[in-house]
This record gives C-alpha cells, structure tokens and sequence, in this order.
C-alpha cells in the first residue's frame, strides 16, 4: 500500500478515527496494528515474520547491553545484536540474487521477487542497529522496556517502507507522549501530505515518463536525449524521494508525531560533502556515525589517508546497501572518491579563493552549485542504468546528436506537450506564491494565499498527477 | 595552566583562529571550520599535548567541549 495508492486514502482517516477515539493508554496498540496491516498489505508474510525478528532481537540485546557493567560483555551483546540486523538484511537483499545464481547452473525456476522481497527491510535493520549503538554508546541510557512501544518505533507505518531511519532518542519520547489533538497540527499534516503527493504525482512520475523511456532504451537515444534523461532522473529521484519524506512526516503529524526531516534541497549543495549533509539525512548521518567516524578514528594515526579510506568505506557500505547490483556499488565508489580527493585538494581550493578575492561571490557559488549537481548526475547514471554496458553507453554518447529526444517525449508524455507548458506556467505562480521552501509556514500565511495554493496544488494533482494501479516509490526498491 | 586553557591554545592553532574562545557547551556548530575532517586532527593534537589516548567509544560519545575536557581530566587523574 504506498501512499499515492486510493487503499491509503481510505487506510489513513480509519486508522485516524480508531485512534482518536481509543483510550490513550492503548494508542500504541492502535498504531502498532495498523502498522502490521500496513505492512501485511504487500502479501508477503514473511516481512512480517523478518520485522518481528529484527524487533525481537534489538529489544533483547538493548536490555542486555544495558544490564551490563562489564565493558566486554557490553561489546560482546552490541555485536551479537548488529551481527544478526546485517546477517538478516544481507539475507533479504542478497537471497534472490544468489538463488538466481545457483539456478542459472542448475536450471531451476526462480521463487523470490526480487523487487517486493526486503521492502523496508533496509529501513528498520539500519534503525536496530543504531538503537543498540546509541544503547552501547548511552546515547540512549535508558532501554525501552515496553515491548509494545518498542515495536512500535521499529514498525511505525509513515516510516517503515522507505525511512526516515529515526534515532531512538528522536522518536520513543514521542510514541509514549499522551496525544493531544492539535488544529495546527493536523492542516500542516494534511498540507505536507498534499504537497508531497504533488510532487510525486505531477512531478516526480511525470519525469519518471521520459527519464524511464531513456533509460529502459537506451540504445535509442543519444545526445541531448541523453543529457535530458541523466537530469530527468536526478530530479525524478530527489521529486520522489523527498514526496515520500513529506507524505510520511504529514502522516506523522496527524498522529502528532513529528519524524526526522529528510531532504534540505539537496541540489543546492555547493560541494559533494555539502550534498550529503542534504541528501537522505537520516541514511547519511547512520552512516557517518556508525560507519564512517568509527573508521576514522581507527585510523587516525594514519593521517589523510585515514581519512579517505574511510570515506570510501563508508560509501561502498552505502552502496552495497542499496541491493545487489554492481551500479550501486560503482555509485558509492564514485561518491567516496569524490570525498576522499576533496580531503586534498580542498584545503588548496580555499586558499585559492582567498587569494583571488572570490570566496564570497555568488558567482562562484553558483557555479560550485552547477558542478556538485553534475557529479551528483553523473553518479546517478550508474544507479539508474540495468548494467555497466548501458552505463557506459550513455557516457559515452551525451555528446553525439540528438536521437530520440522528440519521439521520446510524445512517447512519454503524449498530448500532454502543450498541457505540459500550461502546468509550467502554473507552476512558477505556485513557485512565487510560496516563496519561502518551507511549505508548512503557508498555513500561517493569509486566507486568499492560502487557498489559492491549496487549489493550485489540487487541481494540478488531479489533471496532471499519474494514477497506476500498482504505484511505487524509487526507495522502495531499497 | 588549566586543561580548558591548553585546550583553548590547541583549538586556536587546528582551526586557525586565534580569537577563538572555547566553552564547555561549545559544540562543533558554533565552531567555523570544525567538520569531521578537521576533528580528526583536532583529536590526535589533543592526544599528542596531553600524552594521551582515547578508546573509540570515549570518542564517539562526546557531545561537546565539556564532554571533551571531563575525558581529559579523567584521564589525566587516573
């Protein structure tokens, strides 16, 4: 059930109304229930028999860790625990591939969908791991000794399919807080919600149209095309990875729950470093604190090197992550490397800029932001493309004519061309309307404001936005 | 001198500020420059001056300044 599905419209004001009028001291029940049928709703019982685990396991070894006064035994619990999150997910990521492996010599038919079988897997493996680092850490100093309540911020239903993968110290205060209904919060709930089905719906899927005509042909496309298609995915994945942040964090506000803040226009990052600091925030500072600064400090005496071994790490953690394809792998390599020559040349960089009395122009940061985005792009190749030979391929040819660009687009968007540059228009009056990136400030602002954004929002979601029958998230897939 | 003195000295020199003035609360945010690139450095300074070394977890528990200077003396006093 994903959120721009006609079951969730109908699943979200049920579920609202069982738990506004439930007692409060069986909130949790509600949620945690809803969040099971939530999940059940992709027909593989098995997540939910894998989600049970992971719960089990990192509330058992989160009371043992912190019963403990013995360092050793301390470790001995935090890695038992981690160990079993990582052997689970690597299970689960990297199962269909090695049964597709195996039957390929021996002839058998395959059993797993590779595409439905770890759906959020990732998410709450990640989230487990931290709880029991932050336990071990006494971040988080005390465990949660309810089970129920633990399971629920292990199985929340806004964030469970693709994240924010929330801190334990984030999030628990907030499941055991008494609900107290709010006016204020439940417009900015449902407004977040709406803008981030816009933007999944209009705008992430309609890109999808022609970024996903590019890249299943490739081969049919060279040129402009291509360079067309390579910036369509860059903004259909950030549209629609950040559409799903907004509608899970509107979700969470209805609940009075409020979830981590994912993206922070992550393509007006001035440098790659800047980028991760905006992109997937949660995913990023997982990795940066429990990968990437354990290395780094392993490594400290080693210097520089230190530094950008680990960062290479870390990324290639990040890459494998994302599943069993050797284009994640080459995305993270390339995201790594870009941070780890940044560690060298940085330094220089600054100066030079110093030196040349530009370190303030907005010229220059500009064209820092203009740079970051086209290495961000060109990254993003390797995790779109099927194989490295079609990656290859688009590289290869950005610069070599202009095939299939207008056929690609009828094909994408049909009729819609004209209807299209009608939306833009739109589009920058929603723009200008707004102003300000922060779409829930608009609440505040003035009735006439106000309604005309939320009819503008509207209407463009119901002429514009792309309904299937089986709709998706990019990060689903993860 | 006292150990938030020597460290004032160490924090002037890795971040190349001389007017920098540092507090316990003091978290990098408030510090321009202090990145986990640059924390690295301000780490093995640290431990260099004072002839001291920190376990990993003592490391990826600190928070702030304050937290900083309570390890330092703790280490120093055992």
């Amino acid at each position: 059930m994903a959120f721009n599905s006609f079951s969730y419209f109908l699943f979200l004001p049920i579920v609202y109304l069982v738990f506004y009028f439930t007692a409060d001291r069986w909130r949790w029940l509600v949620l945690l229930s809803a969040s099971y049928g939530f999940y059940a709703s992709f027909k593989a019982p098995y997540l939910l028999a894998v989600l049970l685990m992971v719960t089990g396991i990192s509330y058992a070894c989160g009371l043992r860790i912190a019963a403990q006064q013995d360092e050793a035994i301390r470790k001995r619990w935090l890695w038992i625990g981690s160990f079993s999150c990582v052997a689970i997910l690597a299970l689960m990521k990297y199962l269909p591939l090695l049964e597709s492996r195996t039957n390929s010599i021996f002839g058998f038919n395959n059993t797993f969908n590779s595409t439905l079988i770890s759906i959020g897997v990732s998410y709450f493996t990640f989230q487990a791991i931290s709880y029991l680092a932050d336990i071990y850490l006494e971040i988080e100093e005390v465990p949660e000794q309810h089970f129920g309540r633990f399971a629920l911020y292990m199985a929340f239903f806004p964030k469970l399919l693709q994240g924010p993968i929330e801190r334990a110290g984030d999030l628990l205060p907030q499941l055991k807080k008494p609900y107290q209904c709010d006016y204020n919060a439940m417009r900015s709930g449902m407004l977040l919600f709406t803008w981030g089905l816009f933007k999944k719906v209009v705008v992430a899927d309609r890109l999808a149209l022609y970024a996903d005509q590019v890249f299943n042909n490739v081969h049919d496309h060279t040129g402009l095309s291509l360079i067309i298609g390579t910036y369509a995915y860059a903004l259909q994945i950030y549209f629609d990875f950040s559409a799903y942040t907004d509608m899970a964090r509107g979700t969470g506000r209805m609940f009075g729950i409020n979830l981590t803040e994912n993206f922070n226009s992550p393509y007006l990052a001035t440098s790659i470093a800047d980028f991760w600091r905006r992109w997937h925030i949660s995913f990023s500072r997982w990795i940066l604190d429990y990968i990437f600064k354990p290395l780094q400090m392993g490594c400290r005496n080693w210097g520089q090197i230190g530094t950008a071994l680990a960062l290479i790490i870390a990324f290639l953690v990040s890459g494998i992550w994302h599943g069993a394809k050797w284009g994640f792998i080459i995305w993270g390599l390339l995201h790594g490397l870009y941070l780890a020559t940044s560690t060298y040349y940085r330094p220089y960089q600054k100066r030079l800029h110093k030196w040349l009395g530009i370190e303030k122009n907005k010229w220059l940061k500009w064209w820092q932001v203009f740079v970051t985005f086209n290495l961000v792009s060109f990254a993003w190749v390797f995790f779109r493309t099927k194989n490295f030979g079609d990656a290859w391929y688009v590289i290869s040819k950005w610069f070599h004519g202009i095939k299939g660009l207008w056929s690609g687009l009828i094909l994408s968007q049909g009729s819609y061309v004209l209807v299209l540059l009608i939306a833009m228009l739109m589009e920058v009056l929603l723009v200008s309307l707004l102003m300000k990136p922060n779409i829930i400030k608009m609440i505040n602002r003035s009735a006439i404001v106000r309604h005309t954004v939320y009819c503008l929002l509207s209407i463009q979601i119901i002429l514009f936005g792309v309904f299937t029958l089986d709709p998706k998230f990019v990060y689903f897939n993860f | 001198m006292t150990t938030i003195e020597a460290l004032n000295q160490i924090f002037c020199m890795v971040f190349d500020d001389d007017s920098l003035q540092i507090t316990p609360d003091m978290t990098a945010n408030d510090v321009d420059g202090w990145d986990s690139l640059s924390h690295v450095n301000l780490i093995t300074t640290i431990e260099a001056r004072f002839n001291l070394r920190f376990t990993q977890k003592e490391l990826l528990k600190q928070k702030n300044v304050g937290d900083l200077i309570a390890e330092i003396d703790r280490k120093l006093a055992a």
